[in-house]
């Protein structure tokens, strides 16, 4: 395991709030975040990401707890004795300085020489892609070439970590998909860590290492993409990541539980006749003709995607979403006709 | 503005640049603020023997004094009614009549005139135009004997010079109100009038008020135009503590005197603050939409509204024609031949005024510009213990009327430990901390609309608070820069209502000056001085305009109207 180079530990922070007073925007928060990791926060808007972000920046301070960057506490150091490259939502470019002097900034606060700054500055912009675009204003440039100088910016003066708030945001759907390869290369190229966050689950399935799912300012799963997929530690984090079915279960024997009337081999661990939650996800679920099954389903909804075939699927007293992506090779199934709707062991997860 | 950041000492202590900044303005407000006005209550209510209320009650039943206080009040209502009024005409004409771009600059230029003006302007206009020998009591009414002095002659003085702020405060409220909410209403089949009495005006009531008591203030403050105008038959309070202090030297009555004046001005103050703070003008939608052009005044209404402007417009430009052709003939209307001996006279004898002036203001101009952006700054982007406090405290001298300012700081720094009486640096002083606010108040609203991710990506970016500053924030928010120097050299030109208190045999002023020649009855050289000075602000103020317009900065437009607000 590579060292750890962010340490958070038990963090909080308040605000004043208007109405309810003291609130807490970020609550105990405790996060881990190795050498040359980029790690994700991920979340609905309001849950406390940028606030997270934002401390470990310094630019708030926590109420309580401790965040320690590359072994040193910094928790009340100023941003600028940090060696934080941050890139904003908003880019947050100088105005009134040309590409090359915003992406200059941070040399010319350290006082290197001129030589060296032009050499550096030039690397920067030729790795983003805008190698003869020095003399712009920000103004002149597109959202992207925006965002590719604000990310030569926080990378040039080889900050000790990288920290991203919603950078893509104000970005179109298909700029963003290529805008997040890039940065994702990139941090991979010169190896930095990082803290990313945003809202957008596919991004931070795409983009990441690691994510950490936060709801009301506390952190309620951490772990890779397919960890949050297929084992959600809990209802809202299944929902969150993916669409999914959360579907009463009946554990009928040690090995044994019933969906609906449908008996399905699961070993779940739980006292029989206990009542659990299973997770099912839509792709995980098939649905064929309905010989022999003791219940049926019935087709409520059908929608055609491209990629694959949506169903409403109702099933006892639950109605299921179902995705067919082997649509291509059968009839699409007609509103109110009976079908054989089958689970499989690997495709379902019992909630704690 | 800066929520989220809890204000906390130990922050602050961790940078070094902010805690000296901090510091630096704290003494400053100490010293040139709370200083002064410590020694004026300390004058006024304490002696040998202690704590006493002595002069003070003597004041409150000495007959005169009386006269002098409901004088004030009677002429600064009046004055607050119908500048009001006045500036609601020009407003609603400026916004509602359908006026070409040429017609409303010329009506801007008329209005905005007066407030760039020296103080005796229009007095001095005024006594030319109806006194013993005025050009239309004597030269076209025949009339001998009149007096131009008293109640009539100061309200409409002071009208005149005041009105355009009620016109700067009552054109963007009106401007706001959606023409189609009116529209709507006249669409809805009410007649124009009756839109106009349920519509407009209610939606306009809390900028009248809040017009109202500027005017009001502007009226108690005002030092200058009663000395002139208001004669031995109208004493208000201003120039009662000022001849108290000159011409009696009784610095404890003329304290005591002050701070009877403070009383409604800080009503007034409060007032104004509560008003305006907790009104919200909902109909400002931020977009309004086609700017077509309002149904909702009759044709025939339109051109009453554009004659009235036109009247006032052409009186002002009437005064300042006279004072312009005083200043260049030998004795206006005894000698009307033409003669330049007044700016030789202003440029020989008067000189030292001149030179004196110029270099206060040249002093007072960057202090004054880089002062108001500090302290904005401060107030808008830091979280400090006592933001609110220092916000307040920067304000009060701004808000205190100049005689008491002046008053306060003559016994403050006549002695030691801080004796500053005859130099330079009082006036600087004084004139920096009495109209930097402006600066201040155009920092802080040009900084509510740059976003502070700019400051905290340089910080992020290894620059400290100190640096970021200097090479993020300064350059961004030059145009409030440039409109507080502006306001500062503005009225160096042409304040005196304090400053009359701190001028030396060293040390004088232009103002200063045309006063004397006004008692004097030097009224050639007074008009020339005034001539002067008109002409040296708007050749700074155009300058000033030229950097705001090459700056292009997102706000330099608002930043450039606040060099008239202030
Ligand atoms: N400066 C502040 N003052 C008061 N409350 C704040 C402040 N900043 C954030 N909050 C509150 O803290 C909570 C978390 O805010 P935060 O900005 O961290 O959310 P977020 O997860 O980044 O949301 P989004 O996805 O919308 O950006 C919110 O409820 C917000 O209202
Ligand atoms: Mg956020």
């Amino acid at each position: 395991m590579a060292p750890i180079s962010i340490q958070l530990d038990r963090i909080s922070k308040r605000f004043d709030h208007t109405v309810k007073g003291e609130v807490y925007a970020v609550r105990e928060v405790s996060l881990a975040v190795e050498q040359g990791e980029l790690l994700t926060l991920l979340g609905p808007s309001g849950c406390g990401k940028s606030t997270t972000l934002r401390m470990i920046a310094g630019f708030e301070e926590p109420d309580e707890g401790t965040i320690s960057i590359a072994g040193k506490d910094v928790t009340h150091v100023l941003p600028n004795r940090r060696g934080i490259g941050f890139v904003f939502q908003n880019y947050a470019l100088f105005p009134h300085l040309s590409v090359f002097e915003n992406v200059a900034y941070g040399l010319r606060v350290q006082g290197r020489d001129g030589p060296a700054i032009a050499r550096a500055v030039g690397d920067v912009l030729e790795l983003v892609g805008l190698a003869h675009y020095d003399r712009q204003q920000p103004h002149q440039l597109s959202g992207g070439e925006q965002q590719r100088v604000a990310l030569a910016r926080a990378v040039v003066f080889q900050p000790e970590v990288l920290l991203f708030d919603e950078p893509l945001s104000n970005l179109d759907a298909k700029l963003r998909v290529e805008m997040r390869e890039q940065i994702r290369a990139l941090q991979k190229r010169i190896g930095i860590t990082t803290v990313y966050v945003t809202h957008d689950q596919e991004e931070a399935m795409a983009i990441s290492d690691r994510i950490a799912v936060m709801d009301r300012g506390e952190i309620v799963q951490q772990g890779s993409a397919d960890q949050l997929y297929y084992r959600p530690a809990s209802e809202f984090v299944a929902r969150f990541i993916g669409r999914t079915n959360i579907l009463p279960g009946r554990v009928v024997s040690a090995a044994e539980i019933e969906i609906e009337g449908l008996r399905i081999t699961l070993a779940t661990g739980r006292a029989t006749g206990e009542t659990v939650q299973l997770v099912v996800r839509p792709e995980m679920i098939e649905l064929g003709p309905s010989a022999g099954d003791p219940v049926e389903g019935r087709i409520a909804a059908r929608t055609f995607l491209g990629e694959k075939t949506d169903y409403l699927v109702t099933l006892g007293g639950s109605t299921l979403q179902v995705s067919a992506t082997d649509h291509y090779r059968r009839p699409p199934l007609d509103v109110g006709q009976p079908v054989g709707v089958r689970f499989h062991p690997e495709g379902l997860h019992v909630l704690a | 503005m800066a929520a989220g950041q809890t204000a906390s000492w130990r922050r602050v202590a961790a940078d070094p640049a902010l805690l000296t900044a901090i510091l630096a303005v704290w003494i400053l407000l100490l010293l040139f603020v709370l200083y002064p006005l410590a020694h004026l209550l300390e004058r006024a209510f304490f002696d040998e023997s202690g704590f006493t209320l002595e002069p003070l009650l003597a004041s409150l039943v000495d007959s005169g004094h009386q006269a002098a206080f409901f004088n004030s009040l009677i002429l600064a209502t009046a004055v607050g009614v119908l500048g009001t009024a006045l500036g609601f005409l020009f407003a609603l004409t400026a916004v509602r009549a359908g006026l070409s771009r040429h017609w409303l600059t010329f009506l801007d230029a008329a209005a905005l005139l007066p407030l760039v003006s020296p103080p005796f302007t229009t007095s001095i206009a005024i006594i030319f135009s109806f006194g013993p020998r005025g050009f239309i009591t004597h030269d076209l009414l025949g009339l001998t004997n009149v007096s131009a002095y008293g109640f009539w002659s100061t309200m409409s003085a002071e009208t005149l010079t005041y009105f355009p702020i009620a016109y700067l405060t009552l054109r963007p409220i009106l401007a706001a109100i959606d023409p189609n909410l009116e529209e709507m209403a006249f669409s809805l089949g009410g007649s124009r009038w009756r839109i106009f009495r349920t519509v407009t005006v209610p939606l306009a009531v809390p900028g009248f008020a809040n017009a109202f008591l500027l005017l009001f203030a502007a009226s108690l403050a005002d030092f200058a135009t009663p000395l002139i105008l208001a004669g031995n038959s109208f004493p208000v309070l201003p120039t009662q503590a000022y001849l108290q202090i000159t011409g009696l030297f009784d610095f404890k009555g003329g304290a005591v005197l002050s701070l009877i004046l403070l009383v409604p001005a800080v009503a007034v103050f409060l007032l104004q603050r509560a008003w305006v703070g907790r009104r919200t003008y909902v109909t400002v939608t931020g977009k309004v939409g086609q700017r077509s052009r309002s149904r909702a005044i009759a044709p025939w209404a339109s051109a009453l509204l554009v004659a009235a402007c036109v009247a006032v417009a052409v009186i002002i430009i009437y005064f300042y024609a006279l004072l312009l052709i005083a200043s260049l003939v030998v004795a206006f209307g005894a000698n009307n031949s033409f003669t330049l001996h007044h700016y030789e006279v202003i440029f020989t004898e008067g000189l030292p005024a001149i030179r004196d002036t110029l270099i206060i203001a040249a002093i007072g101009m960057p202090l004054g510009g880089f002062y108001g952006v500090l302290v904005g700054y401060l107030i808008a982007r830091r979280n400090f213990p006592g933001r609110r406090a220092m916000e307040l405290v920067a304000m009060i001298n701004y808000a205190l009327p100049g005689t008491i300012v002046g008053i306060a700081y003559l016994i403050a720094f006549n002695d030691p430990p801080v004796a500053l009486t005859g130099g330079v640096l009082i006036i600087v002083a004084c004139y920096v901390f009495r109209y930097s606010p402006t600066g201040i108040r155009a920092t802080v609203a040009l900084l509510q609309q740059i976003d502070r991710s700019l400051e905290e990506a340089s910080s992020s970016l290894g620059a400290g608070s100190g640096e970021t500053f200097r090479r993020i924030t300064l350059p961004l928010i030059a145009p409030a820069f440039f409109a507080g120097l502006g306001v500062v050299f503005i009225r160096s030109m042409t304040a005196i209502s304090a400053t009359i208190f701190l001028v030396s045999i060293s040390w004088t002023l232009i103002t200063v000056r045309i006063l004397e020649n006004m008692t004097e009855m030097a009224l050639g050289p007074a008009a020339a001085f005034s001539v002067f000075v008109i002409v040296v602000v708007f050749i700074v103020v155009a300058g000033l305009s030229a950097i705001l317009v090459r700056l292009r900065a997102p706000a330099a437009g608002a930043a450039a109207r606040s060099f008239l607000g202030g």
